[in-house]
């Protein structure tokens, strides 16, 4: 018999006042003992709210509807609260994706698990030292961790502990919902490491909750694909690896790519391989992942009721044939952002600390029409450099200019002057945006302040920017609030606002890590037409290196605020110099490399890659320039005294 | 439509920031149509409910009062010290005037103060406590020292110190003094608030739309806010009243004019208690409480405007 049967469950959504919303409907599997089984959907597909069904903690306004839940011989979905916490001991257990945010930040990490032993009487008092120690040692954490307090421990530490924690109940089903999805990219890889060394060791059954399907493929043995509150496709790793029957699925897999390849696609953003590094690129030309064709890929995406985003890869973004060349009249010549040997030292936060560097001794030339990827971890000053370039703060020392301006002194009534050419795209766009003020106010407010163009004017110049993005009919989009825009369509009125002033710099810090899977390559192709049409530099911040690869000409590596490794994207990413840089890549998800839990190491994974960039000569440097862009044809070297490597 | 915060779990979604501005995700560009549902929202709550009853009536009361009452509010041709009876239903004061009159007029002054006051403590609270908040640098510590001053000063001898100096000013006296004191904590609310929202990104979005920060502080953060402000005007208005009643009773309003502090004031001073009276005591005394009841239950109402998790029922 199986450990758990789950037979047409159902779990609705009733809010006060508002429609009953289904989130799963008549969902139906079952989960053997020892299985490892992911579970995979975008936002709104309903996968959270099974998780917590399974495990007894949908709360109102969620409720289970239909179906049963057969845990062990026993129908979890009727039982009263105080049935299931007894039931919970030997039972189930889950761990939340804010699990860091889930300790008591006033008691310390020994008190949480005598809490738990005194809940249950499962331990002696005697032995309670002895099984906390042990239950944080199998997630690989010292016992002097049980004197800490919450605040003393890094995200991934927390994290581990409330997976010690959710053990401590010797649970045989656990449920890990986005368990790294707020950790660093480094730290989500160890983290996700232990989970599956547990899961082998103890023998527990687990589901894996996740949006991404490359990590899930990566480490579990079943993979359920949730889509529209329904699960379209139950079938192993492997199979789904080399057979997905349901389109969801292919267009899931379809946005997965090593960075490392010689040519890198996702549907609907041409290869940046073929077009930029010509010398490589032309060697494999025929290694590009299979794509879904375009009109199929914009299908499955429109779910929830949302409103209807613009299907990847359809001819909106790509916007040359709204706007074409556009002519600077009476605005300054283009120019560059010069950053030297720019320091931030942020003062020390408490007696006892050290005074912390975000940014050490960095230089780099933005020239215009450039795009830059700036990469590194959290903590490694990516997203402080743009604070410094944007004049938002003052470096400690060194010097950034952009032309005659010096960003490095601004004063407050100069930003005016350097916003009008260097614009931002923010990381969140449901944050970005004010929930009150409509698109069109939005995007209003910059073309007054910025432009001369005023009543009927301003208006057309909104419904243009509206257009340049994608986002038609203009005069709809023109009348609606954010929260009636999907997160796509927010992230492209974020990026019309950041070109109302018609900039000659975007800093996009992060643009597409909010945003789910079939989303992002219909921003990035929007961030990326805009600048060879408009002529815009970019400087693209990121921990996402397949992105970076996407978009960007040249790249620089950033850890703990300094420079480690800097040059064309495609040369460094295909091979990297430095050992932070090969971290960062072998942290990426690599579904395709086939190689299931295997080793990690850069050399054997790009072997099994589908795509052996072996065979190309990756370290020859670019030899010619190609002169089919315009914008692509600015020499875009860097000027830097430390030199890589 | 989907509510965008149940079923978006792999955005981290921690601050309480979130929520406010989800409370109001529903607020169009018709300002009328906001003020109706954000009505409804308060009415939907039971206990807000009879709070908006028990304050219509005080209001009707206020604005009805030469109506209602059977007698004049100064009219002291009766007996004095009357008990209840069919012509005085309350009785009479020691001065021979009759109660249940007094209490009608007397509900002017509480209602009148209790809006004016807390309007204008509202405003000042709003004015320094969104730029206090805004502010950094220098502005910012000189308005931190000012508030703290002022919230560090215990309120009732400071008012009574006011009010003391300025002598029998009457109503407009007392609302100057509730003011002064009652502005402070509401400021500090708003600007811890205010803190919260401006490291919002839509407001460094603002920033780099070239917006100005008076502009940035009015037009995108205070509209994320309202609940607060309305909820910060039910409780300055609630402290207004108990003020107002507080300081009339300790004989330093003008004492001629007809509240319910005054009331109390003249019982006090005619022994009501010792001669059986206790009605002179009792009904304005109920009246104020009563007044201020209707303010806090409003509030409850508020709560769920601004957030839609403490909405009763919605979690159980």
């Amino acid at each position: 018999m199986s450990l758990v049967s789950v037979q047409g469950l159902s779990v609705v959504y009733e809010p006060n006042g508002a429609e009953p919303v289904p989130a799963v409907k008549a969902v139906s599997f079952d989960l053997e003992q020892g299985d490892f089984v992911g579970l995979v959907g975008e936002s709104g597909s309903g996968k959270s709210t099974l998780g917590f069904a399974l495990t007894g903690l949908s709360r109102p306004p969620a409720r289970v509807s239909a179906g049963s839940i057969i845990f062990d011989g026993v129908d979890i979905a009727g039982l009263t609260p105080s049935q299931l916490r007894v039931q919970r001991h030997g039972g189930f257990a889950m761990v939340l994706q804010s699990g860091m945010n889930a300790l008591n930040p006033v008691r310390s990490i020994r008190n949480h698990f005598f809490d738990i032993f005194a809940a249950h009487g499962h331990v002696s008092t005697r032995d309670r030292e002895a099984r906390a120690a042990e239950l944080v040692g199998k997630v690989q954490l010292p016992a002097s961790v049980l004197d800490r307090f919450s605040g003393e421990l890094s995200g991934g530490m927390r994290q581990r502990v409330s997976i010690a924690l959710a053990l401590s109940l010797e649970p045989r089903l656990m449920v890990f919902d986005e368990p790294t999805t707020a950790l660093d990219v480094l730290v989500q890889h160890a983290v996700m490491d232990t989970i599956r060394e547990l899961q082998k060791s103890e023998r527990f059954t687990a589901v894996l909750i996740s949006h991404d399907l490359g990590m899930v493929l990566e480490v579990t043995e079943r993979v359920m694909v949730m889509h529209d509150g329904l699960i379209v496709e139950d079938a192993t790793a492997a199979e789904i690896l080399a057979a997905p029957q349901h389109p969801y699925t292919r267009m899931l897999l379809s946005h997965y790519g090593d960075p490392r390849a010689a040519v890198v696609e996702v549907p609907g953003l041409a290869s940046r391989g073929t077009e930029r590094a010509t010398d490589v690129a032309q060697a494999v030309a025929g290694g590009a992942p299979v794509g879904e064709p375009v009109e199929s890929q914009g299908e499955p995406v429109e779910s929830q009721g949302e409103p209807v985003e613009t299907p990847v890869g359809e001819p909106a973004p790509s916007a040359p044939t709204a706007v074409t060349v556009r002519k600077r009249e009476g605005r300054a010549a283009r120019e560059s952002i010069v950053v030297s040997g720019v320091s931030k030292v942020y003062p020390r936060p408490s007696r006892r600390d050290q005074p912390v560097t975000a940014v050490n001794d960095v230089s780099f030339t933005l020239e215009p029409g450039a795009s830059m990827a700036l990469v590194g971890a959290s903590g490694s000053g990516k997203s402080t450099i743009a604070k410094l370039i944007t004049g938002v703060e003052h470096p400690t020392s060194g010097t950034i200019t952009f032309g005659d301006l010096r960003i490095d002194t601004i004063r407050r009534r100069q930003l005016k002057r350097l916003h009008t050419e260097v614009q931002m795209v923010f990381q969140d766009p449901y944050a970005a945006l004010n929930p009150l003020h409509t698109v069109e106010y939005a995007l209003t407010r910059p073309v007054l302040n910025y432009s001369s163009l005023r009543g009927r004017d301003a208006r057309r110049r909104v419904l243009e920017l509206l257009e340049t993005v994608g986002l038609t009919p203009v005069e709809q989009f023109a009348a609606r609030l954010p929260h009636q825009l999907s997160g796509g369509q927010r992230q492209r009125v974020v990026i019309a606002r950041a070109l109302a002033s018609d900039p000659q710099v975007i800093i996009a810090d992060e643009p597409v890590s909010m945003l789910d899977v079939s989303l992002r390559a219909g921003v990035l192709a929007l961030l990326d037409s805009l600048r060879e049409t408009w002529g815009v530099s970019m400087l693209y911040i990121t921990h996402d290196l397949l992105s970076a690869r996407l978009v960007t000409d040249q790249i620089m590596v950033l850890n703990k605020g300094s420079v480690v490794e800097e040059g064309r994207t495609a040369t460094v990413l295909q091979n990297p110099q430095d050992e932070y840089t090969i971290r960062l890549l072998d942290a990426i998800p690599a579904p395709r490399s086939g190689a299931k839990g295997g080793s990690r190491h850069p050399q054997e994974s790009s072997k099994k890659g589908l795509r052996p960039p072996a065979t190309v000569p990756t370290s020859s440097p670019p030899a010619t320039v190609p002169t089919s862009s315009p914008p692509a044809t600015v020499p875009t070297s860097l000027t830097s005294p430390r030199s890589p490597s | 439509m989907t509510p965008t915060g149940t079923t978006r779990p792999t955005r981290p979604t921690t601050s309480a920031v979130k929520t406010i501005s989800q409370g109001n995700h529903d607020a169009g560009a018709n300002p009328l149509r906001v003020i109706l549902r954000a009505f409804l929202t308060i009415w939907s709550v039971p206990k807000a409910r009879i709070g908006v009853a028990l304050l219509g009536v005080f209001v009707l009361l206020a604005v009805f009062a030469p109506l209602l009452a059977p007698y004049g509010a100064t009219d002291n041709s009766f007996d004095r010290s009357e008990d209840m009876s069919a012509a005085h239903w309350l009785g009479t004061t020691a001065a021979g005037q009759d109660v249940l009159s007094q209490i009608i007029y007397g509900a002017r002054v509480s209602v009148f103060v209790g809006f004016v006051a807390g309007l204008l403590s509202t405003i000042i609270a709003v004015l320094i406590g969104l730029s206090w908040g805004y502010l950094r640098g220098l502005a910012g510590d000189v308005i931190n020292f000012i508030v703290n001053l002022f919230l560090v000063i215990p309120a009732l001898p400071l008012m009574i110190v006011i009010a003391a100096y300025l002598q029998n000013g009457g109503i407009g006296m007392i609302v100057l003094v509730v003011v002064i004191t009652g502005w402070a904590w509401g400021a500090r609310v708003l600007r811890s608030q205010t803190q919260s929202l401006r490291s919002r990104d839509f407001v460094t979005a603002a920033v780099f739309s070239g917006e100005s920060p008076a502009r940035i502080v009015f037009r995108e953060i205070l509209p994320n806010m309202t609940s607060l402000i309305v909820g910060s005007f039910f409780g300055a208005s609630t402290a207004a009243i108990l003020a107002e009643a507080g300081l009339e009773f300790l004989g330093l309003g003008d004492s001629t004019t007809v509240s319910w502090g005054t009331m109390l004031f003249w019982a006090q001073n005619s022994n009501a208690l010792l001669t059986g009276q206790w009605v002179l005591l009792f009904a304005p005394g109920l009246c104020i409480s009563l007044l201020a009841t209707s303010m806090s239950l409003i509030n409850f109402g508020v709560d769920g405007l601004s957030n839609p998790r403490l909405r009763e029922g919605a979690t159980r």
